[in-house]
């Protein structure tokens, strides 16, 4: 049962339609600038390069990919009023959410990963010789869980959660990691990057705060791991509790 | 199976049910009521989409409230036309086969055989966007039997199936009910639901207004003068012998000029005496039709009454 709700998300989530925006905007978008960061950074050397278009573009479109993708664990079923086929099924609601939101976030793992690949590839001409790119994916890959999770509650909470979900994605985690003082620590990106541990980006203010790296992030990588790692597991369970606890009907019919 | 003391289900300000108490058992029960009536809330409510406001709902003795102890032994056939689009039907049916806790050999035989009783084997390879609504009826009401379900809640299932549907729908729900299954059926359709079972649960406005047998409420409503239309060619004949028939209340021309209206008590015995008019006295009628012979009627019969 929970394999077949898990593989099913998976499935769902790695339709064509769904999938080719994000691989072609790796293939692209971030390959592309990946291939001619030097134009924009002068005399960089190749890992203040690959940090820049990282942070610039992989972890930002991580968080999009989330945002869009993670509306397919519930609100997507409630908008389109499917959900009550799943809730009147003999699977407790915990694991249907569970099971969802484990499918979501591996496959938003996935292609983030591969836009990091991408930027590898771009910056390096090639996949080797990039010594952050193994921790970047470790990195994209707690993010797409933590991300998930805040996501998934936020489509537990709110109506048109999209909307919030993007404006969080965008607003939030651009701005937030380059403010004065600890609010970059209410970013997730500030503990991602922590992670991905980056090269300063120097004296560069513009691609400092393109890189989401103007504010202070003295977090280390352990920590970093820790703070993701508590936040998606409280999340995760209220959510699940939430879920469970509470009535969810397609909207114009709980009105 | 179902015990419902004193359920209401508040929207907000809007009342969804109100104060109802039933009990539902083995065989074909319907529930009855107009659009609006609280049908749809009920069924939620025993389904355990909902919980109730006041009031204790019980189904095999327990909460329904997503309780997975309920739903291995409730189907359901919602009322809402959507599914995955990009599935095919079998694939629908297979996966929920599969939530179900049968595992991949055991769903896809079970997905096959309720294919097959709901009469969608041919079809059920075709994606779902391009069923007509008879066939994702179909379905629906394969999913909804695929766990062998002791209790079988049906919202409205009629709805676009053309009249042979019906019949194998209708003998189909006949077939589960005489193996002892209990089956909710939802309708706003008097005609419909009379096909299918003499037990009724009539709701109007939130309230259940009467329960019980269908003879009952019929006979309740029989003590009602019904309106009766009568076209002929021959109207002031056909007044005329209509005029010496049994139970005549009152009786006047339509304004067309080809019709005749009338109100009759006992309707069974009006009809039984026009037959043997129309044999015996050659009255011509080109159409019949009883205005008044539908569930709107029965409501305002029932709530004067």
């Amino acid at each position: 049962m929970e394999g077949a709700i898990f593989m099913q998300a998976v499935r769902e989530n790695l339709r064509f339609r769904r999938v080719i925006p994000w691989l072609f905007l790796g293939g692209v978008v971030v390959l592309g600038f990946a291939m001619n960061w030097e134009t924009f950074q002068p005399g960089a050397d190749k890992e203040s390069q690959y940090a820049a278009v990282s942070s610039i573009f992989v972890f930002h479109i991580l968080a999009l990919i989330s945002a869009i993708l993670t509306s397919t664990i519930l609100n997507q079923e409630v908008e389109n009023k499917t959900i009550v086929y799943l809730l009147t099924r003999p699977v407790p609601r915990w694991k249907l959410l569970f099971f969802r939101y484990l499918a979501c976030s591996l496959v938003v793992a996935a292609l983030a990963s591969i836009n990091a690949v991408f930027a590898s590839a771009g910056v390096y001409h090639g996949l080797s010789g990039n010594s952050f790119l193994i921790k970047d994916i470790a990195a994209l890959t707690v993010g797409a869980f933590a991300y998930g999770a805040f996501f998934m509650l936020i489509g537990l909470l709110f109506n048109r959660a999209m909307i919030v979900c993007l404006l969080f994605a965008f607003g939030w985690e651009t701005a937030v990691p380059n403010m004065p003082g600890q609010m970059s620590y209410l970013s997730i990106n500030t503990y991602l990057q922590a992670i991905a541990q980056h090269p300063s980006t120097g004296s560069n203010k513009g691609l400092a705060a393109l890189s989401a790296a103007l504010g202070e992030n003295s977090i280390s990588t352990s920590t970093g791991y820790i703070t993701m790692i508590v936040f998606i597991v409280v999340l995760v369970v209220f959510g699940a509790g939430w879920f469970t606890h509470f009535e969810f009907l397609p909207r114009e019919d709980a009105e | 199976m179902i015990t419902a003391t004193n359920v209401s289900r508040w929207y907000g300000q809007v009342i969804g049910v109100n104060d109802i108490n039933c009990e539902i058992g083995p065989g074909i029960t319907a529930l009855l009521g107009m659009n609006g009536a609280g049908k749809t809330t009920l069924i939620r409510l025993i389904t355990g989409q909902l919980r109730p406001t006041t009031g204790d709902l019980r189904v095999f003795g327990l909460e329904p409230f997503a309780n997975p102890d309920v739903y291995r032994r409730m189907g359901y056939c919602p009322e809402i036309d959507n599914f995955y689009e990009h599935y095919t039907g079998r694939d629908f049916v297979r996966y929920l086969a599969r939530l179900d806790g049968m595992s991949a050999s055991v769903g896809n035989a079970r997905t096959d055989e309720v294919i097959d009783m709901v009469g969608m084997s041919e079809r059920a390879n075709r994606k779902i966007a391009g069923y007509s609504k008879g066939m994702r009826q179909r379905i629906k009401l394969a999913q909804a039997m695929l766990h062998n379900p002791d209790l079988i809640l049906l919202d409205e299932p009629l709805n676009g199936l053309d009249p042979v549907g019906r019949r194998e729908f209708m003998d189909l729900l006949g077939g589960l009910a005489d193996q002892g299954k209990a089956i909710l059926v939802s309708s706003h359709i008097l005609f419909e639901v009379e096909q299918m079972t003499r037990s009724l649960l009539l709701l109007h406005r939130g309230r259940l207004l009467a329960t019980g047998d269908l003879g009952v409420i019929r006979s309740l409503i029989d003590t009602h003068p019904h309106q009766i239309r009568i076209e002929t060619d021959e109207p002031r004949r056909a007044a005329a012998l209509l005029a010496e028939l049994p139970n005549i209340v009152s009786m006047k021309f339509d304004r067309s000029g080809d019709a005749v209206q009338l109100e009759v008590r006992e309707p069974a015995a009006f009809y039984d005496a026009l037959a043997a008019a129309v044999l015996e006295k050659g009255l011509t009628i080109r159409g019949f039709s009883s205005p008044d012979n539908n569930l709107e009627s029965v409501f305002k019969y029932l709530v004067e009454a």
